[in-house]
C-alpha cells in the first residue's frame, strides 16, 4: 500500500486517526481544570453558606462563641506563607517560558516547601486550637471549611509532586503544550490560594 | 478570555490586595463595617470577573 504511494508520487505523513476536531477557545486540559475549580466553587460556596448560616441566622452572642479563640496572628503568617507560594509558582512557570529549567526546579521546589509549611502550621494549629469539630456548631463548621481547604492543598501538593519530579527528569519545555504539565498545577494553586484568603478574611478576620 | 496560570496569578493578587483592604478596615473600625466592604468588592469583583470572561479590558 505504501509503496503504491510513494509509486504514485505521494507520500502520506499522518498516520493513525484524524485529530479531533476543536471548537473551544481552550485547550482540554485548561477546560477541564477551570471546570473543576468552578465545581469546587460551588463546593466551597456550600461551607460558606452553612457558615454564615451560623453567623447570622443562628446569630450567637459573640463570635467565636465563648470561651473560643482563634488564632489570629499564626494563622495570618500561614496565609503569607500560602500567597507567597503562588509567586514561586509563577516564577517557575516564567523561569520554563523562558527555557530556564533551573529556575522552573527552584520555582516548584520552593512552593511544595510553602505549601507543606502550611499544612504543617496548620494540623498544629489544629492540635494546640483548644476544641474540637464536635464543639457546637462553630467547631463544626470551623473544622469543615478549614478541613476543605486542607484537603486542597493536600491534593495541589501532590500534583506539584508529579510536576517536579517530572522537572528533574527533564520534562517540560519553552512552549506553551509543552509545560501543561506545570501550568494546570499552577492554575490550580493559584485557586487553593484564593480560596484561602477568602476563606482566612471571613473565619479569622470577620 | 484567556485562561492560563498567568490569569489565574493576576486574580491571587487582586483578591489578596482586596482582602488586605477588608481586613484593614475590620481591624481599624467594625467587622460589620468590613463585611459590608467585602460584600462591595466581592460585587465589584463579579462584574470585573464577567467583563474578564466576556473578553473586556
Amino acid at each position: 500500500m505504501e509503496s503504491a504511494s510513494v509509486a504514485l508520487g505521494h507520500v502520506e505523513e499522518h498516520h493513525g486517526p484524524p485529530e479531533a476536531n476543536q471548537s473551544s477557545r481552550v485547550d482540554r486540559q485548561t477546560l477541564g481544570i477551570l471546570l473543576f475549580i468552578v465545581s469546587e466553587i460551588m463546593l466551597f460556596g456550600a461551607f460558606f453558606a452553612a457558615y454564615f448560616f451560623l453567623r447570622i441566622v443562628v446569630d450567637p452572642p459573640t463570635w467565636p462563641p465563648d470561651p473560643y479563640e482563634l488564632p489570629v496572628a499564626v494563622a495570618g503568617i500561614n496565609t503569607a506563607i500560602l500567597v507567597s507560594s503562588s509567586f514561586t509558582v509563577h516564577y517557575a512557570l516564567e523561569s520554563i517560558r523562558r527555557g530556564n529549567r533551573n529556575g522552573l526546579k527552584l520555582g516548584l521546589v520552593l512552593t511544595w516547601l510553602l505549601g507543606a509549611t502550611f499544612l504543617f502550621i496548620q494540623l498544629n494549629e489544629y492540635a494546640h486550637i483548644g476544641f474540637s469539630a464536635r464543639d457546637l456548631g462553630f467547631g463544626s463548621i470551623f473544622y469543615g471549611l478549614t478541613g476543605l481547604h486542607g484537603a486542597h492543598v493536600f491534593v495541589g501538593l501532590m500534583l506539584l509532586s508529579f510536576a517536579t519530579i517530572r522537572a528533574f527528569r527533564g520534562h517540560f519545555g519553552p512552549a506553551a503544550k509543552d509545560h501543561l504539565g506545570v501550568e494546570v498545577p499552577g492554575i490550580y494553586w493559584h485557586f487553593v490560594d484564593v480560596m484561602w484568603i477568602v476563606v482566612y478574611t471571613t473565619v479569622y478576620i470577620l | 478570555m484567556r485562561i492560563s496560570e498567568e490569569a489565574m496569578f493576576r486574580w491571587v493578587v487582586i483578591v489578596g490586595i482586596a482582602a488586605a483592604s477588608v481586613i484593614a478596615l475590620t481591624l481599624l473600625t467594625t467587622p460589620l463595617v468590613g463585611a459590608i466592604w467585602g460584600l462591595a468588592l466581592v460585587g465589584a469583583g463579579a462584574v470585573h470577573a464577567y467583563r474578564w470572561w466576556q473578553g473586556r479590558p
